[in-house]
Order: structure tokens, then C-alpha cells, then sequence
């Protein structure tokens, strides 16, 4: 058995290493929907999210123009709250 | 040049670090606002000033693929910088906006004024935002830009490399007179450079030399030594072995090439490091060193694998199962092709480090690659293996035709004047011909470790048997795991050596690990393969985490604390499955996997469950139930639905219960909750045991009374209190009946106790003379005259016989007159 579990360890500390890729999460609080503008990699897109909705992005980082105009950076694990146009990163 | 680029790319370096620095430290030393976002202002233009030079370098150097690995790397670097310096606006922001909200919306036409310094105050937070906005934006335009110049280097470097496997060069040229005597002069100026930095470093820096040499031979003799001392008897082969099995074969030649290399390559490698770190390397001497060190380690692993596949000496030991002269040639030829391709390659190298004319390269590749194809077509041409006759047989159809398909192709490429194509091929063969081979020896090798039987018989088996407790079939378990480690072992850096070999950069490579580590969408539905193995992982983790710690409460703790078997046992199940139950949330969360995705999931199959796992469910429960209350636990003797024995196991689904002669039955937990269970040692294990005993009619009852309340009182086992009684049960059909109840302190001890109560009463009546009697029938035999005597059939042969014999019948008679009817 303990071969394999410093087989185990091993790995273990080898996928930790390597580090987990998330995304970030937007919900729409408001009763519209409601536009962000992500800019990901080189590409800009329109990302629009129904009343209510929750939708994910943005896994590697992103930069995120808000519906009321901020702007914000992601790196990829946050929650975006929107509610009255304004985002709140949590 | 290069080292003109080392040096921009160091001062490039450094204003990074410095750059980092300050994004560090500015944040942390808490100055105000307007430091924050001058700060952050000027790191964003100092990016912006790198990505300007990195974008000249891109278009200065786009035939060098190196070099536009080494700027995308740097390029991706600044992305991430950039992201950084945008992410040190958010707590200010974040603060910024809490007060917006504190101060409220701007009072429109009608409504009463508010007061100034609170417009003001709104006012000045607005433009702090807005100034914020515009740097974030202005580090998004950055970034988007930095995207672009990598995308346009992935494209720089794919039309590289068409170009250069698909340029043509003019090989009549090459092959004039004039070349040889280049070639010369060129192998005077190799001499004079390397003569005078020899003589150089000899003369005056002799010191360093020695060191850096002597620490090169450290190094590679520690791996070497180490080596040896760890697969000593892995590497090498026996020859008194007349029949090496086949793992043995295959690790002695996966070893034998492997280990040899490694400390050959690391004596090379730290040679080189040291002479580095000594500064004794001159800027043209370098990169000639390098290119001859790769070289010379690549021929030595070729050659070295070449033979350790087919042991020319040792006919035995060999893997391919050729005959010993096709061997030896085989192995000459494949030296022979990676010295070639070496010795074209590092040609190369030099040509460029020196600048020499184009025809000499043209001409060293050509004669280069054509060689190696010719070496090619020859090993195509060995006829290695010998059929039933002792006759010589080619290779196998298929891979002669590869071989002379490739060679020609070589020879042909070569010659109609595609040199880098030609190139490019030779090289392949060589070196990922070699990777392949060694790939492939390694997936034998996990195949035949993970055979059964074949791990148990290894030498490190034999060893792990004997400093461990492991039996056969845990070694050979551990030899099916071992094979699949190897397997994956063998991918994982075969692969990635591969793709380098074909012009793919770490960079790259690292690139596209991420990208497979990432977020992998199908539908809505999104998983990551990292995710879910760091799932598969924690859960493991959590699950022996649970096992130790059970072993740990139950070892440590509770057999402490004098409770009994059962109620650790309940304590121990329960604690697993908890853990277990914890381990596998842990482990989806791990995943990646929403659970509230799951929820749905769970609703629809819950009203599947209901239906088609109803009697599991229930008997889960149950057991969970049987856990909680315990009406019963492991040791127990317990009388249930028509089984009576004892508690072994209490698992969620039954219960495991052994009954007196052995016999395991296994009662779903259900019933154990739906129906009575009869305990005979719940709380405790007193319980008590009657014991009937019959006296023959017309013996002294009290005096029976007597004896049996004295035995019974005088029976060690036997409780006083409550004590024991004596029933007068009452009058049988040929006997006075009594019962002797006596209460045990433990149930389990009755047989014995029985035992000794009636070898006692036996030995007591016997000398008092009470008969105990047994059921007897009379048998009245009347006499009609003139009738035949009617024996009934029924009446057994011992009854006819007693009618015959008078003695006996007049016996019977006599005892009979005992009994009062």
C-alpha cells in the first residue's frame, strides 16, 4: 500500500501544482437583461444576460465593461452581482 | 546577435522585475489615490513601451522561430502584467462605488438642494472613476494588442516552417570545385577558433577549467553511480542466464540505454553549465559547444538503444529475436545514420555561427542526408530474421517498404535540391525513430509488468517481499498498477519529447496543457479533466483520510474508554460512512461540478428510485436506523424471522448473522426494523434456563424438591438473585414433572450449565434411589377361546418375541407393576 500512496502524493502534489482553471459567474438581479461587454484574448463580445440568469465566462481572465460603463478586471474565479445596471464583484 | 539579443532581452528582463516591484510595493505602502493611478498609469505605459519593442523584434527577426518563442513567452508574460496592474484599481473601486451608493443620486429639478461638499464629494469620486475607467480601458486596448502580436507570431512561425521544408535550393551550385576548398578553409577557421580559446583558457584560466570539469564528472558519476546502485541488476544483462525472462529482457534494455545516457548527458550538461558559470565560455565558442554536446548525446543514446535492443554479443538477452551478424550490422548502420544526421547538424550550426557561404551548407546537407538515406535503404536491405529452413528473411513486407519509401524520398528530396526538407526527414527518423523505440520498449515493459504473475517474480518484488508484509497477490495487483504508472509515464514525456522534435516549443506545449486543464464546455454543461481528476483524487485522499482516522478512533480512542465491541463497531461503521459520504461532496465540489446542476438530476431519478430501489432505499435506511438505535449490535445473539445466532456485521443494506452450527445468513436490515428481533443480549447477558426432569411416580417429591433446589443453588454459575426455583410442574403421563429455572449471569454459558445440573441430578437420584422414568405403553394381551391369537402388524418383533419367551414377558410385567395406572 504505501507504494501507491506515495504514488498518490506524487500525483496529488503534481495536479496541484499545476492549478485549477475556474470561471467567473455573472447573475442579473435586475428584471431587463442586461449587456457586459467581455474582452477575452484578443476578441470582444457582447454578453447578454436575461433577467435572473446566471451565465459563466471569462475561464482564463477577462476584462468586463459593466452596463452602467465601469470597468473591471476578472481574473477568472469571481461572482458578478448586476442589479440597477451597477456589477458588484464579489 | 544573439548575443546582442541576450543582452536586450536581460535589460527587457530586468525592467520587468523592476516594474513588478512596484506594482508590488506601491499598493502596500498605502499611498493615496493619485499615487495609485499614477503609478498604475506609468506601469501601463511602460508595458506598452515593451510590447512597442517586442512588436519591432517580431518583425526584425521572423525567420528565427527561437527568437519568436522567446518574444511570444515574453509577451504572454506582459499579458499577465497588465492584468495585474488593471486588478490593483478594484479595492479602490469597489470603495468608490459603497460611498456613491452611501451619498445617493443626484436631487433632479423640484427637489430640495443637498448640500455642497456633498455634491462635491460625488463629484470628485465620479471623475476618480471615470480616470479609473480610462486606464482599465486603456489596459484592454493593450492587451487585445499583445493577443494580436501572438496570434500574428503563430502565424509567422507556421509560414517558417512551410518555407522552410518547402524552399529549393540550387544544388548545382553546390557542387562545383570551389566548395572543397571553402569546406577547408571553413575547418581552418573552426581550428583557429577553438586552438585559441583552448590555449587561451589553458594559459590563463586553467584553475576554473579544472573545477568546472571536475564538477561536470561529480555530477554525472553521482547519477551514474546512483544509477547502477538502484537498477544495478536492471542494466546489466547476464550472460550466464540461459533464458532471461521477457520483463527482465525488457528492463535490462530500457535501463541500459536510459541510465548510460542520462549520466552522459548530465556530464555534458553540467560541463557546460559550469564552463558558463565560470565565464569561460566566449559568445562564439558557446553556442558550438552546445550544438556539439546535443549532437554527441544523441548519437551515444542512439547507438546505446540500438544496442541494447538487439545485444549483438549476447544472443539470449536480445529483444528482437534477429540473428547475431544481422544484429551487428544493424547496430553499425544505426550508429553510422545518427552520426550522420548529427555530423549535418552540427554542421550546420556552424555555418550559421560563422556565416559561411550557403553553397557549403547546401553541399554538407545534401551529401549529409543523402548518406543517411542511403543507410536507410541498407537497413531496409538487411535480412535479419531466418525463416524454418535456417534461410534469411527480410524484414517484415510493411516496414521494408516504410524504410525504402522514407530513404528514397530522403534521396530523392535531397537531390532535386529540397535540402530542408530532406533535412527535416533525417532528422525525424533519427531522433523520434529513437523516442518511438524507447516509447515502445516502455509499453512492453508495462504490459509485461502488469501480466499476471510477471511483477511477483521481479527482483524488485522479491524485495519489497521481503522487507514488507505484502503477499503474492498484493504484488501482483501492485504490478497491474505499476504497468498503467509506466504507461502513462511513458506518454507523458514521450509525447511532449516528440512534439519538441517536431518544432513545437514548451512554450507551447505548456500552452495546450493549460487549455486541456481548462474549462471544457458541451452544452451548458462545463467540466474541466483537471477538475474532475482533482475530484477522483480528493475523494481518494478523503476516503483513506476516513479509514485512518476510523482505525485512529477505534484504536486509539475508544478501546480506552471501556466501551463495548458493539457500540464501537456502530461507531466505527457510521464514522465511515460519514467520512465516505463527506469525502465523495468534497471530491464533486473538487470537480467542478455545481451540485445544484445536480439537484435536477437527483429529482428526476428520485422518482425512479422510489419506484425501482424502493426495497434498497428502505433497507438503507433500516440500516442506518439499526445503526442509530442499535436494538442489537456485532456479538449479539439474536433471534429473528426464524434465525436465531450471532451478530457479525452491521452493514447498510443486511445484516450479516452467523447461527450456531456456522452458517452465515445475511437478513436485509428491513426486516430487522419491520419485525420483532428477539435479544438474548441486549442490555445484558443475563437470562434464564430451564431445565425439565420427570421422577417415576410414588418417589418422595419434597425429598425431590429438595435434591433438585440443592443443585441447582450449589451450581457456581447459577445467580442467587434472583434465585433460583423449583417448579412441581405437574403430573405427565408417566412421570411427576418438574423444572428447574435458574437465572445465568451470562445466557451464552447454558449448555454447560446444563451439563453439570443433570450429570448432578443423575448422580443424585441414583444414590436416593428416585427412578426417573421414561414414557411407557402397556400392552394388554387378551385371550378369546376359540380365537386364533390376531397379532396386530404393527406390533414390532421384540413384542412377538416376548409373547414366545415367558421369562422375559413376566420381566416386563414386573416393572410394569411399578408404574400406577
Amino acid at each position: 500500500m504505501k507504494p501507491m500512496k506515495n504514488i498518490l502524493t506524487t500525483a496529488a502534489a503534481l495536479l496541484l501544482s499545476g492549478g485549477m482553471a475556474m470561471a467567473a459567474s455573472a447573475v442579473n438581479r435586475d428584471s431587463e437583461p442586461r449587456t457586459l461587454v467581455v474582452t477575452e484574448g484578443g476578441s470582444q463580445s457582447e454578453l447578454v444576460i436575461g433577467s435572473g440568469e446566471t451565465v459563466e465566462f471569462c475561464s482564463t481572465g477577462c476584462f468586463v465593461t459593466m452596463p452602467n460603463g465601469d470597468r473591471e478586471v476578472l481574473t477568472g474565479s469571481e461572482t458578478i452581482e448586476i442589479s440597477g445596471g451597477r456589477g458588484r464583484v464579489q | 546577435m544573439r548575443a546582442q539579443f541576450l543582452s536586450s532581452r536581460f535589460r527587457s528582463r530586468l525592467a520587468l522585475a523592476a516594474f513588478l516591484l512596484v506594482a508590488w510595493a506601491v499598493p502596500a505602502l498605502g499611498q493615496g489615490t493619485e499615487s495609485l493611478l499614477d503609478s498604475q498609469r506609468r506601469q501601463i505605459a511602460n508595458v506598452e513601451r515593451m510590447v512597442d519593442t517586442l512588436d519591432k523584434q517580431v518583425d526584425d527577426q521572423s525567420t528565427d522561430d527561437a527568437k519568436l518563442v522567446e518574444v511570444r513567452v515574453e509577451l504572454e508574460r506582459l499579458a499577465r502584467a497588465i492584468f495585474d496592474a488593471s486588478l490593483a484599481f478594484r479595492p479602490r473601486l469597489s470603495e468608490i462605488n459603497t460611498r456613491l451608493e452611501q451619498l445617493g443620486a443626484a436631487r433632479g429639478e423640484g427637489e430640495p438642494a443637498e448640500p455642497d461638499e456633498v455634491s462635491r464629494e460625488r463629484t470628485r469620486l465620479l471623475d476618480e472613476k471615470a480616470s479609473f475607467n480610462v486606464l482599465i480601458g486603456e489596459a484592454e486596448r493593450l492587451s487585445v494588442r499583445i493577443s494580436g502580436v501572438i496570434d500574428e507570431i503563430a502565424q509567422l512561425r507556421r509560414d517558417l516552417f512551410t518555407r522552410t521544408l518547402s524552399r529549393r535550393y540550387d544544388i548545382s551550385a553546390a557542387l562545383n570545385t570551389n566548395v572543397a576548398g571553402e569546406f577547408a578553409a571553413e575547418m581552418t577557421r573552426i581550428y583557429r577558433v577553438v586552438s585559441s580559446w583552448v590555449s587561451f583558457t589553458v594559459q590563463y584560466r586553467l584553475k576554473p577549467l579544472l573545477l568546472a570539469t571536475f564538477l561536470a564528472l561529480v555530477a554525472a558519476l553521482c547519477l551514474l553511480v546512483g544509477g547502477r546502485r538502484l537498477f544495478g541488476d536492471f542494466m546489466k544483462p547476464d550472460p550466464t542466464q540461459e533464458a532471461p525472462t521477457y520483463l527482465g529482457r525488457l528492463s535490462v534494455a530500457l535501463f541500459s540505454t536510459l541510465i548510460p545516457s542520462a549520466s552522459f548527458a548530465m556530464l555534458l550538461a553540467s560541463a557546460y553549465y559550469f564552463l558558463d558559470y565560470f565565464r569561460l565560455l566566449r559568445t562564439d565558442i558557446a553556442p558550438l559547444l552546445f550544438a556539439l554536446f546535443s549532437v554527441v548525446v544523441l548519437v551515444f543514446f542512439v547507438y546505446r538503444l540500438a544496442y541494447s535492443i538487439l545485444a549483438p554479443r549476447m544472443a539470449n538477452w536480445r529483444l528482437l529475436p534477429v540473428h547475431s551478424q544481422a544484429a551487428r550490422r544493424l547496430v553499425a548502420l544505426a550508429g553510422l545514420t545518427a552520426a550522420l544526421t548529427g555530423f549535418d547538424y552540427f554542421m550546420n550550426s556552424v555555418y550559421e555561427l560563422f556565416g559561411s557561404p550557403l553553397s557549403l551548407t547546401v553541399a554538407t546537407s545534401l551529401l549529409g542526408t543523402m548518406g543517411v538515406g542511403l543507410l536507410i535503404l541498407l537497413i531496409g536491405n538487411v535480412k535479419p530474421f531466418s525463416d524454418e529452413e535456417g534461410q534469411a528473411k527480410p524484414w517484415p513486407t510493411k516496414f521494408r517498404y516504410l524504410l525504402f519509401a522514407i530513404g528514397f524520398a530522403i534521396i530523392v528530396s535531397a537531390i532535386l535540391g529540397y535540402i530542408g526538407f530532406a533535412r527535416f526527414l533525417s532528422q525525424q527518423v533519427v531522433v523520434t525513430g529513437a523516442i518511438l523505440a524507447t516509447m515502445y520498449i516502455g509499453v512492453l515493459t508495462a504490459g509485461a509488468v502488469a501480466s499476471e504473475g510477471a511483477f511477483a517474480k521481479s527482483w524488485l518484488a522479491r524485495r519489497l517481499e521481503r522487507y514488507s508484509p505484502f503477499d503474492e497477490t498484493t504484488l501482483d495487483q501492485l504490478g497491474l498498477v505499476t504497468g498503467m504508472v509506466i504507461n502513462v509515464m511513458v506518454v507523458l514525456i514521450g509525447l511532449p519529447l516528440i512534439l519538441l522534435q517536431w518544432g513545437f516549443r514548451w512554450a507551447d506545449l505548456t500552452a495546450w496543457g493549460y487549455r486541456i486543464a481548462g474549462q471544457i464546455q458541451i452544452g451548458s454543461l462545463s467540466f474541466s479533466i483537471i477538475g474532475i481528476l482533482t475530484g477522483i483524487l480528493v475523494f481518494v485522499l478523503g476516503y483513506f483520510f476516513t479509514r485512518w482516522f476510523q482505525a485512529w478512533l477505534d484504536g486509539s480512542v475508544m478501546s480506552r474508554s471501556r466501551m463495548d465491541s458493539g457500540v464501537r463497531n456502530s461507531i466505527r461503521t457510521g464514522v465511515g460512512y460519514v467520512g465516505l459520504v463527506i469525502a465523495a461532496l468534497i471530491g464533486v465540489s473538487a470537480a467542478g461540478i455545481n451540485l445544484s446542476n445536480l439537484a435536477l438530476v437527483a429529482g428526476a431519478l428520485s422518482l425512479g428510485i422510489g419506484f425501482g430501489l424502493q426495497n434498497i432505499v428502505s433497507n438503507f435506511v433500516s440500516g442506518l436506523i439499526l445503526l442509530a438505535e442499535r436494538p442489537f449490535k456485532a456479538g449479539d445473539w439474536i433471534v429473528a424471522g426464524g434465525v436465531s445466532g450471532t451478530v457479525r456485521k452491521i452493514s447498510v443494506r443486511a445484516t450479516e448473522i452467523e447461527t450456531f452450527q456456522r452458517q452465515t445468513v445475511i437478513l436485509p436490515n428491513s426486516e430487522l426494523i419491520n419485525a420483532a428481533v428477539g435479544n438474548w443480549t441486549h442490555k445484558n447477558k443475563l437470562g434464564r434456563m430451564e431445565l425439565p426432569v420427570g421422577v417415576a411416580y410414588g418417589s418422595d417429591v419434597r425429598r425431590v424438591h429438595q435434591i433438585l433446589m440443592e443443585i441447582a443453588t450449589g451450581h457456581p454459575l447459577v445467580l442467587k438473585n434472583p434465585e433460583p426455583f423449583v417448579l412441581f410442574a405437574g403430573f405427565g403421563e408417566s412421570s411427576l414433572d418438574f423444572e428447574i429455572r435458574v437465572y445465568l449471569s451470562d445466557i451464552l454459558t447454558q449448555l454447560s450449565v446444563q451439563n453439570d445440573i443433570r450429570f448432578a441430578i443423575v448422580d443424585a437420584f441414583a444414590a436416593e434411589g428416585i427412578e426417573i422414568p421414561f414414557p411407557q405403553r402397556d400392552l394388554h394381551v387378551r385371550t378369546v377361546v376359540n380365537q386364533p391369537v390376531q397379532v396386530p402388524q404393527e406390533a414390532t418383533s421384540s413384542e412377538s418375541e416376548a409373547a414366545d419367551d415367558p421369562a422375559a414377558a413376566t420381566k416386563r410385567r414386573r416393572r410394569r407393576k411399578l408404574d400406577p395406572e
